[in-house]
């Protein structure tokens, strides 16, 4: 699979994003400017941006409680994020979710889910919809490797098997539920080994690695659109931070952190890659990290100086009635 | 006109919707060849495609449904008894319920769960038996509705259907062999509107699903003694508040029966919103019936102790007037 110089550039644009993205919104919880529930996904950041790139505009990406990254990826904009953690009408949501329930309908990416595994049933249902209508789309469920034992899992990846519907499961393995180390989680080896028991492909893939993630995306998101049913995809990675802001992450060993900061951080891989294929340059890498870092800057100064929702609209669209059709 | 059972209004209501709309489909367990039976023989004219049996997955039907409702199918979902909806329950709470609000109404899940709730010796025991209605109304962003009658069954279904909200759609096991007028021609029932299911003038009754029917025949038993207006509120979200207050402002009585456990119960929401409205006007305390706080036992003679009975409400009713 050839993919071009721009695309490249492109890709490692997105994960820098992310990355200087979230570190950002990290900071301004931790210097206790900003409340509410932040979770990052450091280490991650090759996962969202290969996914997003192997899909096609119409296919249907359900994301998660660490999700920044998934809809960075797709083009919702630094400012509108930032902005909705600040709880401010220019807000993705308009101040009704903060980090965790984003929504981006512009880009067919659904509310994200706040519940472990609660968007695998949901997202079931937008491929079955896609199944009866025909559209030729895929949709795609992130979560992480905790919601792999949740029910909704089992019930949902048995019935995508059983009707065939155009879904692909990404389960972003970054080894931690929480505080739980997955081995304290799980008895099992690989994740995507319960795929066999869906009858389903279950491949697990090295998700820091950017290429990878995007070709293996890419064969099980065709196959789904060519009527081969779903899939499930591991990619293995390190959450390089806490499982929420605030969370230092007392409960790991130093040394395994340590190592995967150095060998593994996705971002770090990819710039080294391009820079050996001499896709970049050390003066390129400087202009592209200042220019984000610009855009994350004046994005955070947006949400400041954005306006507060409107009090009198605090119940507006609990129901949907005719009258919003209009 | 003809007489049906509540059963096939139901039945005509999906045939008719289904015929209507291509992208209302059916989905549940066994619902082709099993169970109380409103969604049989549309797999004849529909197919397996748009009727589906599922795996018993009460959490994927659920939530399956939300997703197909997100992308525009309007998907009904047959949960086999209310109690297994608890199976799905985030589904609908955390997901269903939130969609619209969280995306300032640029996404909608217009979804139907029909469930069969209640008892009166079905002999379902605990977890077979159950009136989970009063739970959900407690939760904003879904509708209710519990019709009592065949003609309200299928109007109530067709706007359900046809609703832009996730509408819980709950009947009375034992209203399914019912019988009623239902015209063969397409009408909807709008939510947020009561019927007044008999005219009085001494006491309110505010009764729901089956118990409509027993509360019916205790005002015609008693016809001679107390003028008692019966009111159905057909749908609990909406509620239509007017239509109580402005016959309770009459009566100046109020009594309240619902199958829900009293406790927690939408017995007490209702009497909470009335009084606001209509305290200065009562001849004597507002009352409420429902089940006792007590699991639903399995013994036909254990079970009427624990469920509202016609009993029970004639009871209540000659106590209001007993001073």
């Amino acid at each position: 699979m050839t993919i071009s110089k721009d695309k490249k550039i492109r890709m490692f644009k997105t994960m820098s994003r992310i990355r200087t993205f979230e570190d950002r919104l990290q900071k301004i919880y931790r210097d206790g400017k900003l409340d509410g529930h932040l979770h990052t996904s450091h280490g991650q950041e090759a996962i969202a941006t290969g996914v997003i790139e192997a899909l096609s505009d119409q296919d249907i990406v359900f994301s998660n409680h660490r999700g920044h990254g998934h809809f960075l990826a797709r083009g919702t904009s630094p400012r509108s994020i930032i902005a909705e953690c600040y709880g401010k009408v220019t807000g993705t949501n308009k101040g009704r979710s903060g980090s965790m329930y984003i929504v981006d309908t512009k880009r067919v990416m659904p509310v994200a889910s706040g519940i472990v595994g609660g968007n695998i049933c949901v997202a079931t249902g937008s491929a079955l919809a896609s199944h009866l209508k025909k559209d030729n789309a895929v949709t795609i469920s992130f979560f992480g490797d905790g919601a792999t034992n949740i029910g909704f899992f089992h019930e949902s990846l048995n019935m995508a098997s059983l009707w065939n519907l155009p879904i692909v499961y990404i389960c972003e393995n970054n080894q931690y539920g929480e505080a739980t180390k997955r081995e304290e989680h799980q008895k099992i080896e690989k994740i995507s080994d319960r795929a066999s028991a869906y009858s389903m492909p279950g491949v697990t893939i090295d998700g820091t690695d950017l290429m990878t993630v995007y070709e293996s995306v890419k064969k099980v998101v065709d196959r789904a659109r060519e009527g081969g049913g779903p899939a499930l995809l591991e990619c293995v990675v390190y959450r390089l931070r806490g499982h929420s802001a605030g969370d230092v992450g007392p409960y790991r060993p130093k040394k395994e952190e340590d190592e995967w900061n150095i060998k593994y951080d996705p971002i770090k891989k990819f710039k080294e890659e391009l820079l050996e294929q001499k896709i970049l340059n050390n003066q390129l890498v400087e202009e592209i990290e200042g220019e984000i870092e610009k855009e994350i800057e004046e994005a955070v100064n947006f949400a400041l100086d954005s306006d507060a929702p409107i009090a009198e609209t605090v119940s507006k669209y609990v129901y949907r009635e005719e009258e919003d059709n209009e | 006109m003809s007489k049906c059972m509540y059963v096939e209004a139901l039945r005509m209501a999906l045939r008719e919707e289904m015929r209507r709309d291509k992208n209302v489909f059916v989905m549940g367990e066994d619902i082709t060849r099993y169970g109380f039976g409103a969604n049989r023989g549309l797999v004849d004219e529909f197919g397996a495609e748009r009727v589906r049996n599922t795996p018993i997955s009460e959490a994927a039907i659920i939530g399956s449904a939300v997703g197909a409702a997100l992308r525009g199918m309007r998907p009904v979902a047959e949960i086999m008894f209310v109690d297994f909806i608890m199976i799905g329950m985030d589904q609908i709470v955390n997901q269903a319920a939130k969609m619209s609000y969280l995306s300032n109404g640029e996404l909608s899940v217009p979804m139907v769960i029909r469930a069969p709730e209640g008892t009166e010796w079905f002999g379902g025991g605990a977890q077979h038996s159950q009136t989970l209605h009063s739970i959900f109304m407690n939760i904003p962003g879904i509708k209710l509705v519990i019709p009592s009658d065949p003609y309200d069954a299928k109007g109530l279904l067709k706007s359900a259907i046809r609703d832009d909200n996730p509408v819980l759609f709950f009947e009375h096991k034992q209203l399914y062999t019912q019988k009623g007028e239902v015209p063969e021609e397409d009408y909807t029932i709008p939510f947020g509107k009561a019927a007044i299911k008999r005219e009085g003038e001494d006491l309110t009754l505010i009764a729901t699903s089956w118990m409509v029917k027993h509360s019916l025949e205790v005002a015609e038993e008693l016809k001679n003694e107390i003028s008692i207006e019966v009111i159905d509120p057909r749908t609990l979200v909406p509620l239509d508040k007017d239509t109580i207050i402005k016959s309770v402002k009459k009566t100046g009585r109020l009594l309240v029966v619902d199958e829900s456990p009293v406790n927690g119960g939408i017995q007490g929401e209702i009497i909470s919103a009335v009084m606001e409205e209509s305290f200065w006007n009562m001849e004597f305390p507002p009352k409420r019936i429902g089940s006792l706080n007590t699991p639903i036992p399995f013994s036909e003679y254990l079970e009427k102790e624990v469920i509202p009975t016609k009993e029970k409400i004639k009871k209540e009713i000659l106590n209001i007037f007993s001073s």
